[in-house]
């Protein structure tokens, strides 16, 4: 018997099987000690839409996260590329709120990925540069939204993505369109050489400078399909200033942690998408419980820590970054 | 007479200031497996580097089959018919064995932009198993397997194309006697296929055995091209160092009585996976040998006699004389071995034993900051002159002691290792491995200093796989298999290699 659970331990299998334990252990408890306000199937539904947007986010942020780099500009697009996308449904319809949000996403990722490659400085300080310039654009381009109530979407044709089935279609999409990227293709191997080791993947040939740039731009791009999502569910978007658009990096960022601590299994995507539905799960499950925002997050932030040691934690003794 | 494979004409490569590779025009023949041999620093490396497009060349050229060689990366050098086996890691965490065979190379299995995946898992299994690596998966993560394993996953991705040179560079220390047969196998093809070999290696004898010719280096420039069969070890020594080394590389005394003193006890030693129950004691003024095949268990000793492995059982006391009823000090941990005067130089020099990037000064300190300091402060004088000396008793070949330890060659960073247990005046060093991938000069220094601190009533535990080093410099010799001491040997010049061997295996 222990050595069937040994070899299961160092299965591939033996990471998602832990997660999916550990969303049904976390459902049973929250169900357990607040039936009325968690877990049915209609709350369950509204979970799984609530984390899907954050997941495609986490999709994309595995690109660069991979590779050694960070982002906190992610946010900041969420915002723009919404309210960009909001401007151009009053002309254009659905259509006009898909372009506008993956196209504004997609060229403010471009734009990124030059500022780093030729700035020369870490990521993580070009991109909160970039995340204040964002913000400043976002309240700008609000000012150019004259046709109703500035940033809302008041067309209901428009509002197609807001729940089923387009949402689970866009959903759909982004996730088996990460999938593809990271499995057939040449930049889901170049990331993680890349962030293997930047040296050597250079001297394999991988242009290092065109893979990093790709990373921001597909980065972006999902950051432009959850924008989508994001401003449909909420009939619209606010322009805000003073790094508040910081708050909406760290949800897709926690299902990234999870995709790159599965990276090892081969299984990033799923990882990132179970990992979102539990950390939601969670949080509503606080908030049934009513328990106050700031033990809210601790919780989460406790709960996140906890499942990725978990499933993911080094042999005694090896080194940890 | 085989023709010219291969032609370096007046070579030359500079790191700043330095003059690493000085004029060299050498000549390799079709169909040979040429040595290349030199002490650490003469340059070798960085030769083979700039022929494999690591490094650019600053003047001169190569010329492969006629024709000028240009190489900008590894990859480059490839498709022009060059690869090269480093001595470092090669390959990439985060990625599957089949991805690092291929990594470079993706354009063959994409299908317009969808890489093709499980045709890339399928070539790769085909070539592993046609060089008789079935046990290692294509599919497989590469952090799953050992160092060993993939230095032979590396052995396959530079050599399964047919290239016309392959460069193998100070890998053969990275490989059990399997691993080694299954690259001298490799080498063998390659030669019969009328292609080129560069071997680099330290092991002389290994060399003499394996080559067909040997060009020696030394300070950067050739000092000649021999025939292997007509040059003896002695030889090759003498034109890599430049004068005749004493004929004393090993210790020459024999019948000395080890000391009944005991310094250090070790009881029922055990580490899950690698050591079982062992015991021993060591004496003072004693070189205590351990020897056996790689993964024996000797190498995780030295690590958990220092208080480096986890999940030890058993003791570990530091013994004050004779008396067997006194308690001694428990050593179970690193900082207690430490303060308690035991020191440990690891095998694996780069990632345990040396602070890489970082200086020359801060890596000889780093034990002593402790003792360096003037009520909790730092003089920076007292830092310098502390590893000045230490550096220059070891002879470290360096610039300054502000040179970043990552730019010395091999040899040097031992001897920053020995420099900074030396300036601890640690009474028992844990030495493993202490001469892999050092030139002949350096051994010799490193033996010379083994002697002195012998005489001095220092007592050293030395790990080895070198079964000649063990019987030329140990007092005694402990020979391990599956964990657990299989053998005990006295000094003896009757003790050779077979009786060790006996034990062994």
């Amino acid at each position: 018997m222990s050595a069937t659970i040994a070899k299961f331990k160092a299965s591939k299998y033996f990471g998602i099987v832990t997660l999916l334990v550990m969303t049904l252990l976390f459902w049973f408890v929250f169900r357990l000690l607040s039936p009325d306000n968690f877990g049915s199937t209609k709350l369950l539904i509204g979970y799984l839409q609530t984390s899907i947007q954050y997941a495609i986010g986490g999709c994309g942020l595995y690109f660069i996260v991979v590779m050694g780099l960070f982002d906190f500009s992610v946010g900041a697009n969420i915002v723009l590329s919404s309210l960009v996308g909001v401007l151009l449904s009053r002309q254009f319809g659905y259509w006009g709120l898909i372009l506008g949000c993956v196209l504004c996403g997609t060229l403010i990722g471009a734009f990124n990925g030059l500022l780093y490659s030729k700035l020369r400085i870490p990521s993580m300080i070009v991109t909160v540069g970039l995340m204040l310039i964002l913000e400043s654009v976002a309240n700008y381009v609000v000012k150019l939204d004259t046709a109703g109530f500035p940033g809302k979407l008041t067309d209901k044709s428009v509002l197609i993505f807001n729940g089923a089935p387009w949402n689970y279609v866009v959903a759909a999409l982004a996730f088996l369109l990460a999938v593809f990227l990271l499995r057939y293709t040449k930049v889901g191997t170049y990331c993680r050489a890349i962030g293997s080791n930047e040296y050597i993947a250079k001297n394999m040939g991988v242009n290092v400078e065109k893979y990093k740039f790709l990373g921001f731009v597909i980065l972006h791009f999902f950051v432009g399909i959850m924008g989508l999502l994001t401003v449909s569910y909420g009939q619209g978007m606010l322009a805000v200033t003073g790094m508040a658009s910081m708050d909406r990096n760290f949800k897709p960022l926690m299902g990234t942690f999870f995709g790159v601590a599965f990276t090892k299994s081969g299984y990033p995507v799923t990882a990132i998408f179970i990992g979102e539905f539990i950390i939601t799960m969670i949080f509503n499950g606080l908030v049934a419980l009513n328990v106050p925002t700031t033990i809210n997050d601790f919780v989460t932030g406790a709960v996140l820590l906890a499942i990725v040691t978990l499933t993911n934690r080094g042999r005694k003794g090896s080194v940890v970054k | 007479m085989s023709e010219i494979i291969l032609r370096s004409e007046k070579v030359n490569k500079h790191f700043g200031i330095t003059h690493a590779v000085k004029d060299v025009s050498l000549e390799f023949e079709s169909g040979e497996i040429h040595g290349l041999i030199g002490e650490n620093g003469s340059g070798k490396s960085t030769f083979c580097s700039m022929l494999c497009g690591i490094y650019p060349v600053s003047s001169g050229k190569f010329f492969l089959e006629g024709k000028e060689l240009k190489v900008r990366t590894q990859v480059d050098a490839n498709h022009q018919g060059v690869s090269i086996v480093v001595q470092e890691m090669g390959t990439l965490p985060g990625l599957s064995v089949a991805e690092n065979i291929f990594l470079g190379e993706e354009e063959r299995f994409m299908h317009g932009p969808v890489k093709d995946s499980a045709a890339m898992n399928r070539e790769a299994q085909a070539l592993l198993d046609k060089y008789g690596f079935k046990f290692i998966r294509a599919e497989s993560m590469i952090e799953n397997y050992s160092f060993e394993v993939r230095k032979l996953v590396e052995i396959v991705k530079a050599t399964y194309f047919g290239p016309k040179v392959v460069v193998i560079d100070e890998t053969t220390t990275a490989l059990s006697q399997a691993g080694r047969e299954a690259l001298f196998r490799v080498m063998d093809a390659i030669k019969k296929q009328g292609n080129l070999v560069i071997f680099i290696s330290h092991d002389l004898d290994e060399v003499l055995e394996h080559t067909d010719r040997i060009s020696v280096l030394r300070d950067g420039e050739l000092m000649g091209t021999v025939k292997s069969g007509s040059v003896s070890v002695d030889e090759l020594k003498l034109m890599m160092v430049g004068r005749e080394l004493d004929k004393h590389y090993y210790r020459t005394d024999y019948g000395e009585p080890i000391s009944d003193e005991v310094v250090l006890e070790v009881k029922n030693l055990s580490v899950p996976g690698e050591i079982d129950n062992i015991s021993f004691s060591l004496h003072k003024g004693e070189i205590l040998g351990f020897g056996g095949l790689s993964e024996c268990g000797m190498h995780e000793v030295g690590k958990a006699i220092f208080g480096g492995s986890f999940d030890r059982k058993g003791t570990v006391t530091l013994r004050d004389g004779l008396d067997g009823s006194s308690e001694g000090i428990a050593i179970n941990s690193i900082p207690k071995a430490i303060k308690h005067g035991v020191a440990y130089a690891s095998k694996d020099r780069d990632n345990e034993s040396v602070v890489l990037a970082d200086s020359i000064l801060d890596n000889i300190c780093l034990p002593s900051l402790d003792d360096l300091a003037n009520h909790g402060l730092l003089n920076n004088g007292t830092l310098r002159r502390f590893a000045q000396k230490y550096a220059e008793l070891m002879s470290v070949k360096m610039r300054d002691i502000d040179q970043y330890v990552s730019d010395l060659s091999g040899g040097n960073k031992q001897k920053v290792v020995l420099a900074r247990w030396l300036g601890k005046d640690s009474d028992i060093l844990v030495l493993d491995s202490p001469t892999r991938g050092i030139d002949v000069k350096v051994k010799a220094d490193i033996y010379n200093l083994m002697s002195e601190l012998k005489k001095k009533g220092k007592s050293i535990i030395m790990i080895s796989e070198e079964l000649l080093e063990l019987l030329g410099m140990s007092d005694r010799i402990l020979i391990m298999k599956d964990g657990k001491i299989n053998g005990e040997f006295l000094r003896s010049p009757e003790l050779d290699e077979k009786d060790l061997i006996a034990k062994m295996i």
